[in-house]
């Protein structure tokens, strides 16, 4: 990224982002100058507190001077000073600085000054939200408060960190320990999360809260909110999408009918920096999605797995919050136990430390935060690492400075070292982002944090040492674990040190020396001596193994010292070397980044296969010994011998021709009802209706489930939402197209469908004893949910057509002046449900027992639209003329019964008895096993009832994509349509055949061929890594653990939290 | 590999003295559960091809049985028909001994959300003495769809726990279970814990043992010896439980005269790792073990160690997402190249009602390399002498019993799967079902509707 440069520090940033920041920015200011009244030993007391004692002004200035100063990552003054008043510095400056005032000199020359870090993701001073205990029982209410706010307690805008934030020294300690001068600060808790706060790492509440409220957070996730609602992700976008249009209808009125100030305090917070608390790139990709919709640019606090989809992150065009907390290396000993850990857990061990350098390669504006770092050297460590593989020291100190401030506009108080602002910094014995360099200070508002001495005593070395009489040698070495030594008597032979030496244990308490020497015979000599900075000698006295002072001495002998010392620098060295040239960059960025991912997506072919049996589904027939030609993602032409000169004219594409002989081909297969490939869940179903919620925006194009589908010959699928509920939520309808993103994957203009579900599930006759209160329990309340909800969605559309109008009738001049009709509230739900009754949104609905379809066919008659799909309808082999008769399709599996009480009359004659009725007739999986072979599953439409193999095959290619509309570009062979379609090494029915090659848009996406390759790359990429892993530090603690994949089905009733 | 041509046989399968019965009566026909009266006839199914179910098949076959057993086992050459009262055509149609479903829970569970259908898991941790034989509902709705596609006999298994209960192999056609009962409380299920933790990926919480897994091992070792104790020695004090371990102490093969075999459920390497640990520690002759996902790794130690295999439904997704995509279809071909003794089962989701599938999963296995009568095997005999049944059951050679079926094509396809005749120790089954006469019924009320110019 081209960081913009501000060589004049300090000017342009005083602006700020606010009028009410500057008010608040300049009140302690002016309070500063007025009195000098400070009752604690704090640099920025408050003036207004009462002072027992004598008042510590602090008046005087500090000078650091000498050192090399980085007032930004750009602008480095080579010996420079830095001037500090009460807390703030007060110049910055090249040589020396005189001043007629009071000053207090530190010598830092031969040192480096850096602003110290801002953390723009921090939860320091807050008091963690709590969760009640889980007692199984549905939370329809809100349980937290009765007070005037709003509905879920999952949205909490009122919060305001700055007002309970009391800084906490314990917490701060590792921050600090970090480089960290200044956090941003908020509540960690729920959807909507209120604002933060910019605080310093100090000691007093008054003295560090710096700009009480300078962003807004939000996140997916619904926290200590113990309400039912929402439980998926999906429910948590909706809701969150629903609060931005609650609070712009709210914003409408001066003086609301109904006083909700959680969102008086959304709207008051419009003018904020806004945060979101995303996660994966998946996540970020959800979260940005809403911004767009509601005009909010989101910064994203980040997963660490950004350099997955670079391209994607950057073109939401938020900033990025990234944290630098790479995994361990795990425990991978084990080769059984080393199978639970996955492909993609160990290539993202590997990629994650090179995740900072590509997110600012990309251009991507970056913070760095220490969420998910325990301790401040580790979190230093870290960026050191990320900085010796491609992160430049310079992007490395922005992302810890300049842009954390500047995101959250506050530039002209932290995150450079300019007049004016905090004196927040750090003083090191050279380049920060070094291996090896020292953090000494840190130095927060004034307030020095000291972790080294600026000058460590040496003592390393030889001494002769005089105990008692006896003539001694110590050895004293320094390690990172505190100094250590040994000794033995004087004149022992080169050879035998080793095996005579007694150990000597040492501390150093500042400058007391505490020694003592462990004789094997004796006991331990207890020593205390005095070390003398630039003397060789150390003295003192001691108690003797028996209780008896006496008096010591040591001198140190020159020379063997510096052997020493060079010994270690060498050894360092060494090390350093070696960490370097191990690397030898991460392994291929597959996409997915997982199993069977591949490098980049394989091109739209140009295809020409020849010598197959070619089952067009379409008016064609079956074809033998056919012929099909595929070219830009189309089928071009099928056909029984196809001339391309005949298919294209002049312009003969080069084709690639495909010898299919003995081989079958089929359109895709279409599965009208799926749950693979969404994120944390598939209900919504805390609410009798959640038509606001979509698996559309939870499409998960990472799951390998996908890849495995079309190995089956799976193209295409409707993820649906679950059946918890009798009107659930929209469906996200896809191409399994592996390897690209969830936008990408979800079908271009696809008519958008919803899910209906009837009987036991809605009714909750199989979720225990405490499912018991929500309406409905009976099938005779679920026609009223369904009558209830529309007559209100007919309302609702009523309320915006009058609107409207009125809107239109008043003149232009009033309309200018802000005046003229309120607008209705947007309400997500409704407009859902009024797409339904305007047949611009089609319903597939789960079903059983023949008189809830019934039921429903007379709603949908009455409410004037048609039922687009049953799906499951096992009995609908009932009323199958009936379903004809309305126009309704079925969806339904082949053989699957006795599992429930209301498919106690399921038969797998089903299918057959739909057909016959003139119903258009699928076979769906809602299974990611049977998903698989849904090929075999129509297979059994031939087996019971005999349909026609042509027609069977229909079931789970043409039929399904009638039933989701899209029959105009999928399932069947037809020139113009899609080119999807499936290779299979047998008859397309039967048992025996394999799946070879799947095609979707023309790209080959599954081979049998590159399947074998890419087992044989995944074996060998695991093997690499797992050779590295056992290599790595710390590998030996983390234990492997298996990870469950989620598998969804229709009553699966996932929390997200 | 030897593929069947698969048979498109559209021809209603139903006779129409069903459609007549049902309009007869003129009203819901229940369900023909008669089991078959005992054999009477001398039968003789000739022609078609006869997969013996030991890895042979005969074209051209001739089968006769008499009293329940099998007499003549041959070519329709040389086969003399007069001793025989009946004779069945099969020519083009194909001959099967009947599928065994091991590691079943059917006739335990009628309705899987209806907890009053429930019946296959008890309380408690160890329970060997609880039985699976008396709770089996020889009646269930479900079992006249299993034997519709060739399942005709099942071992019957309990659940929960570390020792679930003491299984029962039976056939398919009876009027009780005493009459079911092929062979009583044939062995021991036990199921291995975890060797290590697990949490869910989509973020749910970790599953917390309550145990370590060196406690579960330990309680598991420590019930074991107690067992064999209370076998060597003589109790002053019954102990059902103890009373209930007595046969896996029992010196000999699987068929052995008061044997029962050890089952144990587990499919992680590392698990089964101990399971092979225990057989050898605790002495034991006969372990079988069930499930098996990762047996593959372990062939040669299962091998050495005599460890039978019933491998899990072909049908399933593989465990990691790195495994190969083929992993389940492919594994009975990786134990039968390995040598390891194995047969299928379908063990999984809505296992009951799936039983009907359990000719396909074999299916499966030869489309991914398995031949064809090495998967009809695995159906068959494989299964019966994991059982200790192969002296009666399992396959088609004299003296056993007349347990067997006619499809009209492969029985191991979608497409092919057609019972005609099925017999259960000689008795002739009713290929009748629930789901058979729902279909007549409506079939004759849409046909109807539509002679009538209806719809």
């Amino acid at each position: 990224m081209d960081v913009p440069v501000c060589r004049c520090a300090g000017s342009q940033y005083l602006v700020g982002p606010t009028d009410s920041n500057i008010m608040t920015r300049i009140i302690p200011v002016v309070c500063a100058l007025v009195t000098l009244l400070a009752g604690t030993a704090h640099a920025q007391s408050s003036s207004t507190f009462p002072v027992n004692g004598t008042p510590d002004a602090r008046a005087e200035l500090h000078v650091y001077e000498g050192a090399i100063i980085h007032v930004t990552a750009d602008e480095v003054i080579a010996d420079g000073h830095l001037v500090v008043r009460r807390g703030r510095i007060e110049a910055v400056g090249a040589g020396a600085y005189s001043s007629a005032e009071p000053v207090v000199r530190h010598d830092v020359s031969g040192k480096e000054i850096y602003p110290s870090f801002v953390d723009v993701y921090a939860g320091w001073g807050l008091k963690k939200g709590e969760r009640s205990r889980w007692d199984g029982k549905p939370h329809y209410e809100r349980e937290d408060t009765k007070a005037a706010m709003g509905w879920n307690s999952a949205l909490h805008p009122e919060f305001d960190a700055a007002q309970v934030f009391v800084p906490d020294a314990k917490g701060a300690k590792a921050h600090r320990a970090a480089g960290f001068g200044a956090v941003v600060t908020h509540r960690q808790d729920g959807i909507v999360r209120g604002t933060a706060a910019l605080v310093a790492l100090g000691g007093e509440a008054n003295d560090v809260v710096l700009e009480p409220e300078v962003a807004a957070w939000h996140s997916f996730s619904k926290g200590s909110s113990n309400q039912s609602y929402p439980s998926s992700l999906m429910g948590s976008i909706a809701l969150l999408r629903q609060t931005y249009c609650d609070a712009e209808w709210y914003g409408q009125f001066e003086a609301p009918e109904e006083r909700n100030l959680s969102l008086e305090a959304f709207n008051a917070e419009e003018a904020l920096p806004h945060f979101f608390d995303a996660g994966s790139w998946l996540d970020v990709l959800r979260a940005d999605r809403i911004g767009d919709e509601f005009g909010v640019q989101y910064a994203f606090l980040g997963g660490g797995d950004a350099y997955r989809r670079l391209d994607e992150i950057q073109a939401t065009g938020g900033a990025m919050i990234v944290p630098v907390a790479f995994p361990t290396a795990i425990d991978v000993s084990d080769p059984y136990l080393a199978r639970l850990v996955s492909l993609s857990e160990m290539k993202h061990w590997e990629w994650a430390p090179h995740n900072p350098a590509r997110v600012a390669a990309a251009g991507i504006p970056m913070a760095l935060t220490m969420s998910g770092v325990s301790k401040g050297e580790e979190f230093l460590a870290n960026v050191r690492k990320a900085v010796t593989l491609g992160l430049t020291a310079d992007q490395a100190l922005d992302a810890l400075t300049r842009i954390p401030a500047e995101m959250i506009g506050a530039s002209d108080r932290v995150g450079q070292l300019a007049s004016g602002l905090e004196a927040n910094f750090l003083v090191t014995d050279g380049p920060i982002f070094e291996e090896g360099t020292t953090l000494h200070w840190n130095v927060v508002q004034g307030e020095r944090f000291e972790f080294e001495p600026l000058e460590r005593v040496a003592i390393a070395g030889q001494y002769s040492l005089n105990l008692d009489g006896r003539d001694l040698v110590l050895e004293l070495k320094d390690g990172d674990k505190g100094p250590s030594g040994r000794w033995w008597p004087a004149g022992t032979a080169e050879s035998d040190i080793d095996s005579l030496a007694g150990k000597a244990k040492v501390s150093l308490d500042g400058r007391d020396m505490v020694l003592r020497l462990i004789d094997d015979q004796e006991g331990a000599f207890r020593l205390v001596g005095n070390v003398y900075e630039g003397s060789r000698i150390i003295d003192g006295r001691g108690e003797r193994p028996d209780g008896a002072w006496l008096e010591w001495a040591a001198l140190r002998q020159e020379a063997s010292g510096a052997a020493v010392a060079s010994d270690e620098m060498n050894a360092a060295k060494a090390a350093g070397s070696e960490v370097e040239d191990g690397t030898v960059g991460p392994g291929p960025l597959l996409y997915p980044f997982s199993a069977y991912g591949r490098t980049q997506l394989p091109d739209q072919g140009s295809w020409h296969f020849v010598g197959a049996t070619v089952w067009t589904c379409g008016p064609e027939g079956k074809i033998e010994n056919g012929e099909v030609i595929v070219h830009k993602g189309r089928i071009a032409a099928v056909g029984q011998t196809l001339d391309p000169a005949a298919v294209f004219g002049k312009m003969v594409p080069e084709l690639t021709r495909i010898d299919a002989k003995g081989k079958h081909i089929t359109p895709g297969i279409l599965d009208e009802h799926t749950h693979i490939a969404a994120s944390r869940g598939i209900n919504e179903g805390t609410q009798a209706s959640s038509a606001e919620v979509s698996i559309g925006t939870v499409v998960n194009s990472e799951d390998v489930n996908v890849y495995r589908h079309l190995a089956g010959g799976v193209t295409a699928g409707q993820i649906l939402h679950g059946s918890a509920n009798p009107i659930g939520g929209q469906s996200g309808i896809i191409k399994f197209r592996w390897g690209q993103t969830p936008d990408e994957m979800l079908i271009e203009d696809a008519d958008p469908f919803i899910k209906f579900a009837l009987g036991e599930n809605v009714k909750q006759s199989n979720w225990g004893d405490y499912q018991t209160v929500r309406f409905p329990q009976t099938r005779m309340g679920v026609e009223q949910v369904y009558y209830d909800h529309f007559h209100r969605a007919r309302a609702y559309g009523e309320a915006w057509e009058n609107y409207a109008a009125e809107r239109k009738a008043t003149p232009r001049r009033i309309l200018r002046k802000g005046g003229g009709p309120k607008a209705p509230r947007r309400d997500l739900e409704l407009e859902t449900l009024l797409q339904i009754l305007e047949s611009e949104r089609f319903v597939t609905c789960h079903s059983y027992r023949q008189d809830e379809i019934n039921m429903l066919m007379h709603v949908a008659d009455s409410m004037g639209f048609t039922l687009n799909t049953f799906t499951h309808i096992l009995e609908g082999y009932k009323v199958a003329d009936k379903m004809a008769e309305h126009g309704a399709g079925g969806s339904s599996f082949s053989d699957w019964w006795a599992y429930k009480f209301e498919v106690k009359d399921a038969i797998p004659y089903n299918g057959a008895l739909l057909w016959e009725n003139g119903v258009v007739t699928a076979f769906n999986s809602d299974d990611r096993e049977m998903a698989r072979r849904l090929n075999q599953e129509a297979a059994k439409a031939v087996k019971y009832g005999g349909v026609p193999e042509e027609e069977a095959l229909k079931f789970v290619t043409l039929n399904p994509a009638k039933l989701l509309h899209l029959d105009d570009r999928m399932g069947s062979l037809e020139a113009g349509k899609d080119a999807d379609l499936v290779v299979w090494s047998d008859h397309p029915l039967s048992v025996y055949a394999q799946c070879e090659q799947t095609f979707v848009d023309g790209r080959r996406l599954f081979d049998l061929e590159e399947d074998q390759a890419m087992r044989a790359a995944i074996r060998t990429e695991r093997a690499r890594l797992i050779q590295m892993m056992l290599d790595a530090p710390g590998a030996d603690k983390r234990k492997p653990l298996e990870r469950i994949p989620p598998h969804y089905h229709c009553d699966t009733m996932t929390e997200e939290n | 590999m030897s593929r069947l041509a698969t048979l498109n046989l559209n021809a209603m399968k139903a006779p129409f003295l069903f459609v007549l019965l049902a309009c007869t009566l003129g009203a819901v026909a229940q369900p023909n559960l008669t089991p078959g009266a005992p054999q009477s006839d001398r039968i003789l199914i000739l022609g078609g091809t006869a997969h013996i179910g030991n890895g042979e098949a005969i074209e051209n076959a001739a089968i006769g049985f008499v009293d329940g057993f099998i007499d003549y086992v041959g070519t329709a050459r040389n086969v003399d028909q007069k001793r025989y009262d009946r004779v069945v055509q099969a020519q083009g149609m194909h001959v099967y001994p009947g599928f065994i479903a091991p590691n079943s829970t059917l006739g335990l569970m009628e309705v899987a959300a209806v907890r009053a259908s429930r019946d296959y898991q008890e309380v408690g941790t160890f329970k060997p003495n609880v039985r699976s034989i008396i709770a089996y509902n020889a009646a269930s709705d479900i079992t006249p769809t299993v034997r519709t596609n060739g399942v005709l006999m099942g071992q019957i298994t309990p659940r929960g726990g570390v020792i679930g209960g003491s299984s029962s192999v039976v056939q398919f056609d009876a009027w009780n279970w005493e009459d079911a009962v092929v062979r009583a409380d044939d062995g021991i299920h036990l199921y291995w814990p975890s060797t290590h933790h697990k949490h869910f990926e989509d973020g749910r919480a970790k599953l917390r043992k309550r145990k370590t897994y060196d406690q579960q091992l330990h309680e598991i070792t420590d019930f074991f010896e107690r067992a064999r104790a209370y076998s060597d020695g003589q109790p002053e004090q019954r102990d059902l439980r103890m009373e209930a371990m007595r046969g896996l102490f029992v010196d000999g093969a699987r068929n052995a005269q008061g044997a029962t075999t050890l089952f144990v459920h587990a499919n992680d390497a590392k698990q089964i790792a101990e399971v092979i640990r225990f057989k050898r520690t605790e002495k034991l002759d006969r372990v079988v073990l069930v499930g098996g996902l990762d047996s593959w790794m372990m062939a040669d130690p299962l091998r050495e160690n005599d460890i039978a295999v019933m491998l899990l439904r072909t049908h399933s997704v593989p465990r990691f997402a790195e495994d190969d995509i083929d992993l389940p279809y492919k594994l009975p071909k990786l134990l039968e190249d390995e040598g390891v003794e194995y047969c299928l089962q379908g063990e999984g989701r809505m296992p009951e009602m799936n039983t009907r599938n359990l000719p396909f999963y074999a299916g499966t296995a030869v489309a991914y390399g398995l031949e064809y009568e090495q998967a009809v095997r695995a159906l068959t005999l494989s299964t019966a002498k994991i059982l200790g049944i192969d002296e009666t059951c399992g396959s088609i050679e004299r003296g056993k019993d007349a347990t067997l079926f006619i499809s009209g094509g492969d029985a191991l396809d979608m497409m092919g799967n057609d019972v005609r005749h099925a017999w259960v120790q000689g008795r002739d089954v009713a290929l009748d079902n629930k789901q058979i006469q729902l279909y007549e019924k409506y079939k004759a009320k849409y046909d109807a509707q539509r002679a009538l110019g209806g719809r």
